[in-house]
């Protein structure tokens, strides 16, 4: 014990180095490479094809100064593959290949190599959605012309990443218990079909919306309403965990619009006055509460299920 | 007497099984000692709950004044471990991996790299080291297992199987490395299925059968005790039959069988009983061409071992 750095390695020093051995794995998965192409593919679409369309009927390109801020906020499926493809093999992989067995007889705490793996996810992703944000920026600019509210975007990568990060929480719970990559995965993917299609239906056709606000996800439809007046600019908007951005750019626009809930009731034969006399309205919610509570949803999932993730993974012990 | 490694009454439990049934084990420092025993004797286990990967049921651990207990990082920051057939993330190169563990370790950069330079060099990975461990081979991997177990210049290097997967040039490799750590001072805890290794290079041993400690010591002194003491191979130039008749009379000789001109003496005194013999043969006018002290092989002492503890 002569040296130094043998009586006390420093805390920093280590977290950075799982994160070196996370990021680099991260960043060299052919999945996250995959999923970070169908994303560019997907805003160079959504950037181009309305000009593209415009061009074959000779019509004028005209400019958007709100294309930015109104295609912000990434869609669930693109979150939930985000979170999969970083952190579907992070704990289970390492057991199944062995890996695990060097790494945890390093000199390292089972909770520093949690929180190296789960800083690393975030490093990923942040600068993931980083890249993305930008390209659909200059993108936007070029195309549409000046784009209006960019200041917003930071709070809608912030955004975007609390909402990732509740599907990154919920597969790493899973690899944490399962320790098999295939069975997390299909599991995180079931769970993600299951709150969608499922609060799809519960939102549409019950008035049980109030429980989607505590499910990760789609959450509830609604409707976003000033009092007085039918509708607002940007008319519907959903309330899960999967849509904070989306929440976030409505409350920084219109601050005090309130968010209706509406179900679809069918009375049968041909319904009077066009689809929206087959909607009921349920309740409203000022949009704040609304936000603050999809917030304060994602933060107690991220927490809760690191959390088990961490006890699992502290208390495993390696028998093969 | 410093102790590298103590267990006291150490015990783990897979459901009914007992895979270490309270076991009592000192590692001297400094020594290299051989952990050995047949499969399934309980050597992994009691491996993997030094180097904290398992958690015991009873009994302790103490690894360099370390209480092992679970996760403690402490207790291995001075330990290098080679776990069998270790396996590393494919993603990653041989120096990045080396480099990566060497901080955790909280090696400075400059150390780090001089150190993972020369370890390349050592166990023959010296060019490769910007090749993604996917690409190596089994044995590549096993070299590389090495390096990484001896990368923070530990006090004590545990090593489960090194030659495992080695060619025959690689097991000399790994036998000569063993021998120049020792000489530091570094204590070498060798857990291994070739007997002749360990024979060759571990001064002492512990062989476990059932979870249980059967005997542990300086190398000479277990195979000694267990198979009894060496046979002495003598050949005369005359007919043996006066010798031999001499030689039984000695209080020290067990048991005499002739082939052709050559007498084996099974012998049971502790020390050197070359004069004594010398002097008997000569004393009957026997003329002794040759004599060689044959020690018993470790494997036969382990072999008697085994069988005798059923």
């Amino acid at each position: 014990m002569d040296k130094p750095w043998k009586r006390e390695p420093k805390l920093i020093g280590q977290l950075w180095a799982v994160v070196r051995y996370e990021l680099l794995w991260n960043i060299r998965k052919k999945k996250f490479i995959g999923v970070l192409i169908v994303a560019f593919a997907i805003t160079t679409l959504n950037l181009t094809l309305p000009v593209i369309l415009r061009r074959t009927y000779n019509m004028p390109i005209e400019a958007n100064p709100d294309y930015v801020i109104s295609n912000s906020g990434m869609g669930g499926l693109m979150l939930f593959l985000f979170a999969l493809v970083t952190v579907m093999n992070s704990i289970s992989g390492e057991f199944e290949g062995g890996t695990i067995v060097p790494l945890l007889t390093k000199p390292v705490s089972r909770t520093l190599i949690l929180i190296g793996k789960i800083v690393a996810a975030f490093i990923t992703i942040f600068a993931a959605y980083l890249l993305l944000y930008a390209y659909m920026i200059v993108g936007g600019t070029l195309i549409y012309g000046s784009q209006n509210n960019l200041n917003l975007t930071p709070l809608c990568i912030l955004g975007d990443l609390l909402s990732t990060f509740v599907w990154v929480s919920i597969i790493l719970a899973l690899g944490s218990l399962t320790k098999n990559t295939i069975l997390t995965s299909v599991i995180a993917i079931m769970v993600f079909l299951a709150m969608n299609i499922g609060s799809s239906i519960i939102s549409v056709f019950t008035e049980s919306a109030w429980m989607l606000h505590y499910l990760p996800g789609n959450g509830a439809a609604g409707y976003i309403k000033v009092v007085g007046q039918p509708m607002v600019y940007a008319g519907s908007i959903s309330t899960g965990t999967d849509n904070i951005t989306k929440m976030i750019i409505q409350y920084c626009l219109h601050p005090s619009v309130n968010v209706t809930y509406v179900k679809v009731e069918w009375r049968g034969g041909t319904p009077q006055g066009g689809l929206s006399s087959l909607l009921k309205e349920l309740y409203s919610e000022p949009l704040s509460l609304v936000l603050f509570r999809a917030i304060s949803v994602a933060a107690a999932y991220i927490i809760a299920l690191i959390t088990l993730a961490w006890y699992v993974f502290k208390r495993t012990q390696i028998l093969e | 007497m410093d102790l590298a490694i103590e267990t006291i009454d150490l015990t783990k439990k897979y459901g009914s099984l007992v895979a270490v049934n309270r076991l009592n084990l000192r590692v001297i420092k400094g020594t290299i000692h051989g952990f050995l025993g047949p499969n399934g004797a309980g050597k992994t286990t009691t491996i993997k709950i030094l180097v904290g990967l398992l958690k015991p049921d009873g009994g302790r651990a103490i690894v360099l004044g370390e209480e092992v207990h679970g996760d403690n990082p402490r207790a291995r920051l001075k330990i290098g471990y080679m776990p069998e057939l270790p396996k590393f993330p494919r993603h990653l190169k041989g120096w990045e991996l080396l480099d990566i563990y060497g901080q955790m370790y909280g090696m400075p950069l400059q150390e780090r790299r001089a150190r993972i330079k020369r370890l390349m060099e050592v166990v023959g990975l010296k060019g490769r080291e910007n090749d993604l461990i996917g690409e190596y081979s089994k044995g590549m991997q096993q070299r590389l297992g090495i390096a990484q177990a001896l990368l923070s210049e530990p006090e004590l290097v545990i090593l489960d199987e090194p030659s495992l997967g080695l060619d025959p040039v690689g097991m000399v490799e790994v036998r000569e490395m063993i021998r120049e750590i020792a000489k530091d001072g570094v204590t070498i805890f060798l857990s291994s299925h070739l007997l002749s290794e360990v024979e060759q290079v571990c001064t002492h041993i512990s062989i476990i059968h059932r979870g249980i400690c059967l005997a542990e010591g300086p190398l000479k002194d277990i195979i000694s005790k267990i198979s009894g003491t060496a046979i002495l191979e003598v050949e005369v130039a005359e007919t043996p039959d006066k010798i031999v008749e001499a030689v039984k009379r000695l209080p020290f000789v067990s048991n005499i069988h002739v082939e052709g001109s050559k007498v084996m003496i099974e012998t049971n005194a502790d020390g050197d009983v070359r004069p004594q013999i010398s002097r008997a043969i000569i004393e009957t006018g026997g003329t002794i061409i040759y004599m060689n002290v044959k020690m018993r092989s470790l494997e036969e002492a382990f072999m008697r071992l085994i069988m005798k503890s059923g």
